[in-house]
């Protein structure tokens, strides 16, 4: 909080000083300014304390379970070490008062499971000494990395299949806040399924949660009452694979394998998996290694489809994981233009692939989903 | 000679305070046992939540930004309770302050001097014109507030999502669902926390000035008690009703303005974090006492505070929310008995 506010006064001078000494020191080579990215110094493993953030439930089965299986294998990768978690963080003032609790109790690394903002970077600001990750983040500080997965991939295979199982060609997304994620979750999996069914749309309805299930069922009912037989959303938990099983229509998942939760609609999940990322950089923050990274774990390392459901026939699969090979083996894209938006605009131009950056903060509705865009 | 129990209509002040120590001391009794029996242990526990609390300025700076909005809250609430009105909508009053005190910072340019009075003025005039609705039903129709004031909250926390998240999105795309930054704050005078804290005291200080010592306080109060007796006694029972809603909401609103240019910084979603809804027991606590909502306020704001590092400790938000009912409950318990004494019955009565 104070931060923020301290950039029209205290922060300007900094900033005045950091440019001056930006200037000045490349010609003397004689001070190292002190933002230079230098790693934080090494913890003993029995002093070390590891905390997480997380924005639901660590019995969510979805989102929060995947990282909590992160702070599972770090236990087990460094025997002896703290942790401590923190479930269903609100994204309000009360998420600053929780990470700055896991600073006054020794935490040496913080990670957030979500994007806590400002909440965050003001307890970061102040704790230059812990090492701080934020999921989806996009903001760059001496202690803080972001990180996050390319979803689009798998959610671009996922849309395939779905395209190919839907009978009516209206795909319903349930979505949590208007973010990128969603943004380039709904393209991805449109322009997947467009590539057997060019009429398909995806229509979206915003509960402004990531973990409700009550609301999650109500949207994905009215999702099918409004034509969509195929279910796709950013859900934490299982609600609407329940609806779409009870209605006989189908679902795409995230973060976890739920078939049995609906082993007819179930189609796929875009698997998520923490756990080699968070040991690595808790061994780098021990060891004294640590400087922040700001990657994103592309498919096959971190995020990936599950084994396709019991309904979902061979030669759709086969051609689903067709397209998954050739990413996966050739590099090949299918984010490549031309793409309009919602509006008609050409926002990708014909020939021209869109970068990973551009992916990740992909916030524009393509041309067929509706709901996302104002 | 035996002994029965008499209630009285009013618990004696004294008796009323012994009972509210006893109370919090039993339910922290009760939740040290409960802890001890799932494995934890209570004392440490406490010891921690203190002085992480009270033994740092970094703690106690925590703790007066989160005191601050439950005073507006539970202020918002009190005063209408003062006249018989539930003002179940602060929640929605707080984040429409919000969204005007936004609206007002990130468009209207000028300098910040003017820019905060005009942000605050514009929080209280917005949180004002959300209870206007449900006042003037209550008053011309005899709507219940209960229910208009509470559905609007929703109303309210959509708006505030729709623009955070659509028309008013920060452009930087470096921060999700929230507006930008507001270019002006609310100035701090001890750390973080700022000039939102000292205005509220002094709002609570006057409203207690305005209850106690002035006609119209006294009107309202009986207005509140026994509407049908202030009116037979020529008293302006519906203009009272109206005016104070309006104030009600305005204060709600006044402390979304505070929340928003001096805490938060940015307009989001859940930027009320249940405020609204707390300030509901701030002001029951306190039985609708503008200087006793100091009180419960802060009150509230410790055991709110002590919640969230016990969950740093391993104990889940459902455990912590359940202790902060046990709490509530047992305050209730407690109000109650109050207004009872033993009576010792002479022989043969």
């Amino acid at each position: 909080m104070i931060s923020i506010k301290s950039l029209s006064r205290r922060g300007f001078l900094n900033m005045g000083a950091a440019a001056g000494a930006g200037l000045l020191l490349p010609k003397t080579g004689l001070v190292r300014p002190a933002f230079a990215e230098a790693p934080l110094a090494p913890v003993d493993v029995k002093d070390a304390m590891i905390a997480f953030g997380h924005t639901g439930p660590v019995s969510d089965e979805g989102w929060t379970w995947a990282h909590d299986q992160g702070m599972k294998a770090v236990e087990a990768a460094f025997p002896g070490i703290r942790t401590s978690f923190v479930e269903s963080v609100p994204y309000s003032a009360d998420a600053t008062r929780i990470f700055r609790q896991f600073v006054a109790d020794g935490a040496n690394m913080v990670f957030a499971t979500s994007n806590y903002g400002d909440f965050l970077y003001d307890v970061a600001r102040r704790a230059p000494e812990v090492a701080f990750y934020e999921c989806d983040g996009r903001t760059h500080m001496d202690n803080l990395g972001t990180y996050y997965v390319q979803h689009w991939y798998p959610s671009y295979v996922a849309g395939i299949a779905a395209g190919a199982m839907s009978k009516t060609g209206k795909l319903g997304y349930v979505a949590s806040f208007p973010v990128p994620s969603v943004y380039s979750g709904t393209n991805a999996f449109l322009m997947g399924a467009r590539t057997v069914n060019p009429a398909a749309t995806v229509q979206c309805i915003v509960i402004n949660s990531w973990f409700d299930p009550q609301a999650a069922t109500q949207a994905g009912t009215a999702l099918l009452d409004n034509g969509c037989d195929v279910l796709f959303g950013i859900m934490d938990e299982a609600g609407y694979l329940q609806v779409a099983e009870a209605r006989g229509a189908k679902a795409v998942m995230w973060n976890t394998d739920l078939r049995r939760y609906g082993p007819k609609a179930y189609i796929t999940s875009i698997m998520v998996d923490f756990k080699p990322f968070y040991v690595e950089q808790v061994r780098r923050r021990l060891a004294g290694e640590w400087t922040p990274t700001y990657g994103l774990l592309p498919m096959g390392q971190g995020v990936d489809r599950d084994a396709w459901g019991e309904t979902v026939p061979p030669e759709v699969a086969a051609k689903a994981d067709a397209a998954r090979t050739k990413m996966m083996q050739e590099g090949w894209s299918p984010f490549v233009g031309e793409i309009k938006d919602s509006k008609g605009t050409i926002k990708v131009a014909a020939g021209q692939k869109m970068t990973e950056e551009e992916l990740y903060h992909w916030d524009w509705s393509i041309e067929g989903v509706s709901g996302l865009d104002a | 000679m035996s002994y029965r129990l008499q209630r009285l209509p009013v618990a004696k002040p004294s008796v009323a305070f012994a009972a509210r120590i006893a109370s919090v001391v039993l339910a922290l009794l009760t939740a040290g046992l409960v802890l001890k029996l799932v494995g934890m242990e209570p004392l440490a526990l406490a010891g921690r939540v203190l002085k992480s609390t009270f033994g740092s300025s970094f703690g106690l700076e925590d703790l007066a930004l989160l005191f601050t909005p439950l005073l507006y809250c539970g202020l918002a609430v009190a005063v209408a309770l003062r006249i018989g009105a539930w003002n179940i909508g602060a929640e929605g009053q707080f984040n429409l302050g919000a969204f005007a005190a936004t609206g007002i910072a990130l468009f209207v340019p000028g300098p910040d001097w003017a820019l905060l009075p005009a942000m605050a003025v514009a929080g209280a005039l917005a949180g004002a014109a959300w209870i206007l609705m449900p006042t003037l039903a209550r008053a011309y129709a005899g709507v219940s507030e209960l229910i208009t004031t509470l559905l609007l909250n929703f109303v309210a926390l959509l708006l505030v999502y729709w623009v955070s998240t659509g028309p008013w999105l920060d452009p930087s795309g470096h921060a999700l669902a929230t507006t930008a930054r507001l270019p002006v704050a609310v100035p701090e005078f001890w750390g973080i926390v700022h000039w939102g804290l000292p205005v509220a005291l002094i709002l609570a200080v006057g409203l207690a000035a305005v209850f106690a010592f002035t006609r119209w306080g006294y009107e309202v109060r009986i207005g509140g008690s026994n509407p049908g007796a202030a009116r037979y006694a020529g008293m302006p029972v519906r203009r009272h009703l109206i005016a104070v809603m309006l104030l009600s909401g305005a204060i709600a609103g006044l402390g979304g303005m505070m929340e928003v240019a001096g805490t938060v910084g940015r307009l989001q979603g859940g930027i009320s974090n249940n405020y609204g809804y707390l300030g509901i027991m701030v002001a029951v606590l306190a039985r609708a006492a503008p200087l006793g909502t100091i009180a419960t306020a802060f009150l509230m704001a410790t055991i709110l505070n002590g919640g969230i590092i016990l969950q740093t400790q391993g104990l889940t938000t459902h455990t912590v929310l359940a202790l902060t009912g046990l709490i509530l409950l047992y305050a209730a318990i407690g109000d109650e008995a109050a207004k009872y004494r033993i009576v010792k019955l002479a022989k043969g009565a």
